[in-house]
């Protein structure tokens, strides 16, 4: 048992998971969609991103590619999150929240595939 | 990714995801720590508003209770963010620094450092062994001639010193021990670029190990080795190493040229030294009673070299075994073996200096061979005097003796290598000198004193190929002859000559001494020549630029573009018409 990998393991899935959570439900109604569940992903996805730095074998730079792009979504989403709602002091809107999910949906299908090549490095391992 | 980069990012996992997590944890608490607006309305603290707080508390910003004064839950909360984040900030900073000053970490920077170095050189390089006087004398003789090289020795203190000094080229330095063949690999030995290996460190069983290791993971690059004991040269031979370099047996025939042939050995010293030096004066070595101190490797290589030429020699040296040996060889009768040390006026006088021509003082203790050389001297004024020279520290006492010939070990061994890795002709040009007979030496000489003056010659060597004389060998495909006295012209004003002189013609293994003007040159051709830097360069335009070439060999100027060119031919068979035998006359 590698214990690297379990613990990548454990943090990819559940990045995956959170993901999922805050994707689900309606598109465009704010009701369905929580904030905290925005934060967790971010936080984890961050996690598994770093727990990845300095990877030198190919799957590791593969991971570490996919993780850097459900990063990138997730901060999209949060930032348009921030200046509609902090900047320019609108409340939430149905448009708003759209696009929001509409990139937590991007990330969480760089997220599938990480835990897709986590699924193909796993099988490959001999023992 | 580089090793080093994936070796940082590697370690900073943990200072990176504990503060990852000191973050996120104190951004939630300050989300979910209740509040109150300035209307005493209950608030939550956005996501936005407490990254903003927790950012500017945990770098000591501290721009206070943003955007409304908060409430106890709220401090309660801010404390705790204070501290973890604080810490996790402190721990964070101090594992990067200390990892910015981990040995290993070093180690790997200064090695990809040492990699990039490698790789920015162009062309080949030559790798050289241990960096002390012979090293360092060799290095920047052959940065002089642009030629670059690379150096691994073990000692901290001279690799760390090599960026400071003064040479013409970067020279990328290797720390590490040249017995162990993975480090001569780290240090470019498998490289592609790698022509040659010099071992000169002061062990022969160190450079006897460089060669093996050499010879076995690079096989087809040129060797050479400073060896000082005869069973580790014949040693090194035995695998192929290319060049074994002694540097005693080699002052020895330098001595035995001198004497035999002073314009010889004058005519080795100009060819084999350092361009742009003065020009030295010929040396005469008196036969008759010789003196020589300490018998040790140096003093009997040169007492072979005396006993050839039927001379009187004493010895002088403490060892009571060497004397034994020495008297019951047949060959020696005749010459006399004193039990002393030579710094003595007494053993000295008993060994006739006051009658003798010549003094060798050849101990192994540099104050010893001053003492003797000042001894010597108030005995005999006028004796010749032969000095080794261990130290490179003592070089300004030994030149205050005013000795006749200084032998110092690490600059003959830099002459040789240097001769041999430069201009590899000139070893045959001089082993086929040393046959000539010695008027031969004094017209060369005197030829090289007229074309030149005052400075020591730059050696090059003339390739006839397609790389280094494009314009040469473009001609002579077209059925045009070229003498070596055409490239001895000058490009800019074709009647005057440029300041160089013909040593050595090599054609198919077939060497001819001081080719003459009016030999023709024939594709693949070596040329030796000497000469001032301006003349290397202006053969340089001949030999590769047509225009130049063309100059040299026709008045025609010929164009170069397209358009031109056939406007200059349609010209040309204009010309022709009224008068094509002249013309045609001319071109040759």
């Amino acid at each position: 048992m590698n214990r690297e990998k379990v613990v990548f393991s454990f943090f990819m899935i559940l990045a995956l998971t959170l993901n999922f959570g805050f994707y689900a439900g309606e598109v465009d109604n704010p009701n369905h969609h929580n904030v905290y569940e925005l934060f967790a992903v971010i936080i984890v996805n961050l996690i598994a991103t770093v727990l990845k730095f300095g990877d030198r074998s190919q799957m590791g730079a593969m991971l570490l590619a996919t993780s850097l792009v459900a990063l990138v979504q997730l901060f999209s989403a949060s930032i348009v999150w921030a200046y509609v709602v902090n900047i320019q002091g609108n409340p939430m809107t149905p448009d708003t929240m759209s696009t929001i999910i509409s990139l937590s949906g991007g990330a969480m299908i760089a997220n599938f595939i990480s835990v897709i090549l986590l699924i193909i490095e796993t099988s490959m391992m001999r023992h | 990714m580089s090793l080093v980069t994936s070796l940082i990012m590697r370690q900073m996992r943990v200072p990176i995801i504990i503060l990852i997590m000191g973050y996120a944890i104190s951004i939630l608490g300050m989300v979910i720590a209740p509040g109150f607006d300035d209307q005493g309305n209950p608030w939550h603290m956005s996501f936005f508003d407490a990254f903003y707080f927790v950012s500017y508390t945990a770098t000591t910003i501290g721009f206070g209770e943003i955007p409304y004064t908060f409430s106890n839950a709220q401090r309660t909360w801010a404390l705790i963010t204070i501290y973890l984040t604080v810490v996790a900030w402190f721990y964070s900073l101090g594992k990067i620094v200390s990892l910015v000053q981990d040995p290993l970490f070093r180690e790997a920077l200064k090695e990809s450092q040492f990699k990039q170095q490698l790789e920015r050189i162009p062309g080949t390089f030559i790798l050289i062994c241990g960096f002390g006087e012979t090293g360092h004398a060799l290095a920047n003789a052959l940065t002089e001639q642009n030629i670059h090289t690379v150096v691994i020795d073990e000692n901290k203190n001279i690799i760390q010193t090599l960026p400071l000094e003064n040479f013409s080229l970067v020279i990328p330095g290797y720390l590490g021990d040249a017995r162990d063949p993975e480090k001569l690999i780290r240090a470019g030995l498998q490289d592609n670029k790698c022509a040659a290996v010099i071992a000169v460190t002061a062990s022969d069983e160190t450079n006897l190990k460089i060669a093996v290791t050499s010879k076995l993971l690079h096989p087809d690059i040129c060797v050479v080795c400073r060896s000082e004991l005869a069973e580790f040269e014949d040693n090194m031979f035995s695998f192929g190493t290319e060049f074994v370099v002694n540097p005693f047996e080699t002052f020895a025939n330098i001595f035995a040229m001198a004497m035999h042939s002073p314009a010889l050995h004058l005519l080795y010293d100009w060819l084999t030294g350092v361009p742009n030096a003065d020009l030295t004066n010929p040396i005469y070595v008196k036969e008759g009673h010789w003196i020589i101190c300490g018998f040790g490797r140096f003093g009997s290589d040169l007492y072979k070299q005396l006993l050839k030429s039927d001379v009187q020699v004493t010895i002088i040296d403490p060892s009571i075994e060497k004397r034994d040996a020495f008297l019951n060889r047949p060959e020696n009768k005749g010459n006399d073996f004193i039990i002393g040390t030579g710094f003595d006026a007494h053993t000295l006088t008993v060994a006739g200096a006051s009658e003798a021509v010549g003094l060798v003082s050849g101990t192994d203790n540099d104050s010893n061979n001053l003492s003797i050389i000042m001894t010597a001297r108030e005995l005999n004024p006028d004796l010749f005097i032969v000095a080794r020279h261990n130290k490179k520290s003592n070089e300004k006492l030994f030149a205050a003796t005013n000795a006749n010939l200084i032998m110092q070990p690490s600059e003959i061994i830099a002459r040789k290598i240097r001769t041999l890795l430069v201009s590899p002709l000139m070893i045959a040009f001089l082993n086929k000198a040393r046959n000539q007979d010695p008027s031969w030496a004094n017209i060369t000489i005197s030829r090289i004193m007229g074309a030149l003056g005052e400075s020591l010659p730059s050696i090059w060597t003339l390739h006839v190929n397609q790389e280094e004389a494009r314009a040469l060998c473009q001609v002579l495909h077209l059925g045009r002859v070229i003498r070596v006295g055409n490239l001895l012209q000058d490009p800019r004003q074709k009647e005057n000559q440029i300041a160089a002189v013909p040593l050595m013609l090599k054609r198919n293994q077939k060497l001819l001494l001081m080719p003459t003007n009016d030999i023709a040159i024939k594709s693949g051709d070596q040329i030796l020549f000497c000469g001032t830097p301006s003349a290397l360069r202006s053969m340089q335009w001949s030999q590769n630029d047509l225009h130049s070439l063309n100059y040299i060999m026709t008045y025609e100027d010929t164009p170069d573009s397209f358009v031109w060119r056939k406007i200059h031919q349609f010209l040309k068979r204009n010309e022709r018409r009224h008068r094509p035998r002249q013309k045609r006359h001319l071109m040759k």
